[in-house]
């Protein structure tokens, strides 16, 4: 029995699904690690972690325990690795801890992914992404199968195509936040280039139920060469100062310069640590981790996803740690298979299955979404709004194709990647538009095969979307 | 009907290919130009050719331009591409720069795309979305002036104060006059139809600027001589009067309007950024590109800047107001597919209209001609309820 399927216990939660189980012999040496320490000052030992993951979640949220294989956010099975047990009990306690924060009177701000999020913490507020929101509206439904989950997921995704479009990809956390499931302040995304379905999908709060309720901001991104033009620079600075302004509206303080400057200092320690473990992971003969535990890591820099981004922190600090042991000692990971095709995703917001593709052959080893903007470190030597505007005017993903293209072909190469899958959901203009443009250049400058896939938000194509990447990998292998 | 002046217009249109092209032989020099937010006049000012690129209605130009672009992209955007792939508009081949704006961010793409496979010289000038701030005045006050920096260098002259100004007062004329001939086709006994203005001021498109004036004079005059002052009204046997908002329709792409027509609508107004709304309030105040940049912004605002309090909303009460001048029964709302910014507003705009007493069909299509015929039922279903309620209050 190897250590993946050993760790597999069947149990009779909820039905005939197959659930896992935390295995009792990591326990130990789990609990003798960090804690987990919050922005409020409170902390959490890894002992609560572990009696969370074990006693609570599983009754709880019995869908997360699912052990299918067909199930893209199936818990990862690395064990031995503390940061996925923690990330995972950052994100089952979301709906309590999200609550808490509230009720201790920080706004809470629907954000958009792949935006650095350092003015809304300056403020004072949590900023929340829709993957974010999802996850809080999700926690708040107890006893729930993955079918059952997935179908309430659905329920609510089309009030929104109700509300907006049925051709609406990213409608804002439009579901979440007019009908109530997530108490949110204020939707106050930065409108770039990623997705812009998020400035109409913002748009359309104003004629939801909850018009009354929830502010509405839109912190304008130019476009076009945006860094090299100082007038862009100072514009977009001034939307941000606009927006703690707003967000000062609601909590009665001013947000300072000083603020903002400690801000950025913590969010650009995140930013460098996830950098820095990537060039540790791709630095690696072999993949020090799996592919779902690699994104969450990478992803994590952003010190967004969790909603509180001390946090993130906390557990990423820990993670370098670790991750740097099992290079020095040439950690082989369960599941990844040897000389496995190395993957390199661009686009946005679709993800293939990561266990299915290392099934098959490949690992997922970067992307470029959720990624390019915790590459990019603000200066903290001037003026913070003016260095943070420079900065996020900087991120590589949002350059014009030549440059964004180099950019890529750089990550391509530091992570040794074999072929380049360029993904996006049914309905993205703004990504669908550039993907053959990126990947000829990809092709001309790396020499690495390249495949563009559409999917499509409702996951009734997952299987297609698996299929087809498989067959790249077989072709990449 | 067949007004001289029109017959004038669409002659000076179909000779002007050979026009442009006899004209650049010359010396001079064209800019293609696409966007909503992009003042003409700079180019005009600079002594540059200024032609607004783009058609649509062409299923094969739009594969063409799916082959480079998305299939998830609108399909004007599409057939904007397509058509440089294709590469025999004489407008595309008469072009020597191309400038775009950033208003549609789909539009953004399709100059990225323009330049990367076609090697053109593109432009492009970013647009706020927070368009109604001060500090989006300055912003785009900024890109305007950096849009002329490079203009200047490719025309290898200087903008002039008095050069600006006679181009603004050109430009000025033209709104006014193609304003007050748009009054015209709405009007109890009209002698020019929605569909012949719709053509009109879409030849304004390509025709030099300072001939179209005098055409579009030479149009009003004979309106006037013909029936007098306009004067808005409904037609005794005028039963339901189409007001067209939503998504553009480019020169070429005939197939609702023609679908309205056939069926006994009669198109009365349009908000569309392909028909009357460029015209409509454009207070440039002085020759400046600061004044030129305010009094674009404050136009009435395009359906992809967006606009966070409905209350306060511009375009929706620049909607309002055109359906009441113009007298329309109701609204036909066209979205092309992955038009986000008009297909996101449609339900909102229904809504909107229903507290007025104003019926709105939207139509989601494309330029396939495969939903024709589902495109003509529900048309003919929102025609007959229209008469039908004209009808009944009438009697009452």
């Amino acid at each position: 029995m190897n250590e993946i399927s050993r760790h597999i216990q069947a149990s009779n939660i909820g039905g005939t699904a197959e659930y896992y189980r935390y295995p009792e012999e990591v326990r130990e040496e789990f609990i003798q690690t960090e804690g987990i320490e919050f922005r409020d000052g409170s902390r959490v030992t890894a002992a609560e972690v572990w009696d969370y993951l074990t006693n609570v979640g599983p009754v709880k949220f019995p869908n997360l325990y699912d052990n299918s294989n067909l199930y893209t956010g199936r818990l990862s099975r690395d064990v031995t690795l503390p940061f996925t047990l923690k990330h995972n009990y950052l994100l089952m306690t979301m709906h309590e801890r999200m609550t808490k924060a509230k009720a201790q009177g920080h706004p809470i701000v629907f954000v958009q992914g792949g935006q650095s999020v350092d003015p809304y913490y300056a403020a004072g507020a949590i900023a929340l992404r829709p993957a974010s929101t999802g996850i809080w509206a999700r926690r708040q439904r107890e006893g729930l199968t993955r079918n059952q989950d997935e179908l309430e997921g659905q329920r609510e995704k089309q009030k929104a195509y109700n509300a907006i479009s049925f051709e609406v990809c990213n409608s804002a956390g439009y579901e979440h936040i007019q009908e109530g499931n997530v108490p949110a302040d204020m939707v106050a995304p930065y409108t770039a280039l990623r997705c812009s379905d998020v400035s109409y999908g913002t748009e359309a709060h104003r004629h939801g139920p909850r018009r009354e309720d929830v502010k509405l901001l839109l912190v304008d991104y130019p476009l076009d060469h945006q860094k090299d033009k100082d007038w862009a620079i100072r514009y977009f600075a001034d939307n941000l100062r606009r927006l703690t302004r707003n967000i000062d509206s609601l909590t009665g303080r001013t947000t300072t310069e000083d603020d903002l400057a400690r801000e950025i200092k913590l969010h650009n320690e995140g930013r460098r640590l996830s950098v820095e473990i990537a060039d540790l992971w791709w630095s690696a003969a072999n993949p020090p981790t799996n592919g779902k535990d690699r994104r969450d890591l990478f992803q994590l820099g952003g010190m967004e996803v969790h909603g509180d981004p001390v946090a993130s922190l906390s557990i990423l600090r820990e993670a370098k740690a670790y991750i740097e042991k099992r290079v020095r000692q040439d950690h082989k990971t369960q599941g990844v298979q040897d000389n496995a095709a190395r993957l390199f995703v661009c686009g946005s917001c679709v993800f293939p299955n990561d266990y299915r593709c290392e099934e098959a052959g490949g690992i997922i080893v970067g992307n470029d979404n959720h990624w390019s903007d915790i590459t990019t470190i603000v200066d903290e030597s001037g003026e913070p709004y003016y260095e943070l505007a420079k900065a996020v005017l900087s991120y590589p993903y949002e350059q014009p194709l030549p440059e964004r293209a180099k950019w890529t072909v750089e990550q391509i190469r530091k992570s040794r990647t074999d072929g380049v899958l360029f993904l996006y959901k049914w309905g993205c203009n703004t990504q669908s538009a550039i993907a053959r443009l990126l990947v000829d250049e990809i092709k001309a400058q790396a020499g690495i095969p390249t495949i563009i896939i559409e999917d499509d938000m409702t996951r009734t194509q997952t299987e297609q979307l698996q299929n087809r990447v498989n067959a790249f990998i077989e072709m990449v292998f | 009907m067949t007004l001289k002046s029109v017959e004038a217009i669409q002659r000076r249109l179909a000779g002007r290919p050979a026009e442009l092209a006899a004209a650049r032989a010359a010396g001079a020099k064209v800019v293609g130009f696409q966007g909503y937010s992009l003042p003409e006049e700079l180019i005009h000012a600079l002594g540059l050719i200024p032609i607004r690129i783009g058609l649509g209605g062409s299923d094969r130009l739009v594969e063409l331009g799916g082959r480079y672009i998305s299939t998830k992209n609108c399909v004007y955007v599409r057939e904007t591409v397509g058509l440089f792939a294709d590469d025999t508009d004489p407008y595309i081949t008469n072009s020597d720069v191309f400038a775009f704006d950033a208003t549609c961010l789909q539009t953004f793409r399709t100059a990225e795309v323009v330049e990367y496979y076609f090697k053109k010289t593109v432009f492009i000038i970013g647009v706020p979305r927070n368009f109604y701030l001060d500090e989006a005045n300055t912003y785009f006050a900024a890109e305007l002036s950096n849009f002329v920096s490079r203009l200047e260098e490719f025309a290898g002259t200087k903008l002039t104060e008095a050069n600006l100004a006679a181009s603004i007062a050109l430009y000025n004329q033209i709104r006014a006059e193609i304003v007050a001939i748009y009054d015209y086709q709405a009007t109890q006994h009209p002698r020019i139809s929605w569909e012949q203005v719709f053509d009109v001021i879409q030849a304004g498109y390509v025709l030099d600027r300072q001939e179209y004036l005098g055409l579009l004079q030479a149009l009003h005059g004979e309106l006037a001589a013909g029936q007098g002052e306009a004067v808005i009204g409904r037609t005794d046997d005028d039963e339901a009067r189409i007001f067209i908002s939503g998504s553009v329709i480019p020169p070429g792409d005939k197939k609702l309007i023609s679908i309205i027509s056939e069926l006994g609508g009669r198109i009365v107004g349009d908000d569309l950024w392909s028909g009357l709304i460029p015209y409509v309030e454009v207070d440039i105040k002085e020759p400046t590109i600061e004044a030129i940049a305010w009094a674009y912004l404050h136009r009435t605002p395009h359906g992809a800047l967006p606009y966070l309090d409905l209350a306060t909303d511009g375009r929706i009460a620049r909607l309002k107001s055109l359906i009441g001048t113009f007298k329309a029964d109701g609204v036909i709302y066209h979205t092309l597919r992955y038009c986000d910014p008009y297909t996101f507003k449609a339900k909102e705009t229904k809504d909107i209209l229903e507290q007025i007493g104003i019926p709105l069909l939207e139509l989601h299509t494309e330029y396939a001609g495969s939903d024709v015929e589902a495109i003509r039922t529900r048309v003919e279903a929102f025609i007959e309820m229209i008469k039908l309620k004209t009808e009944t209050e009438i009697a009452a």
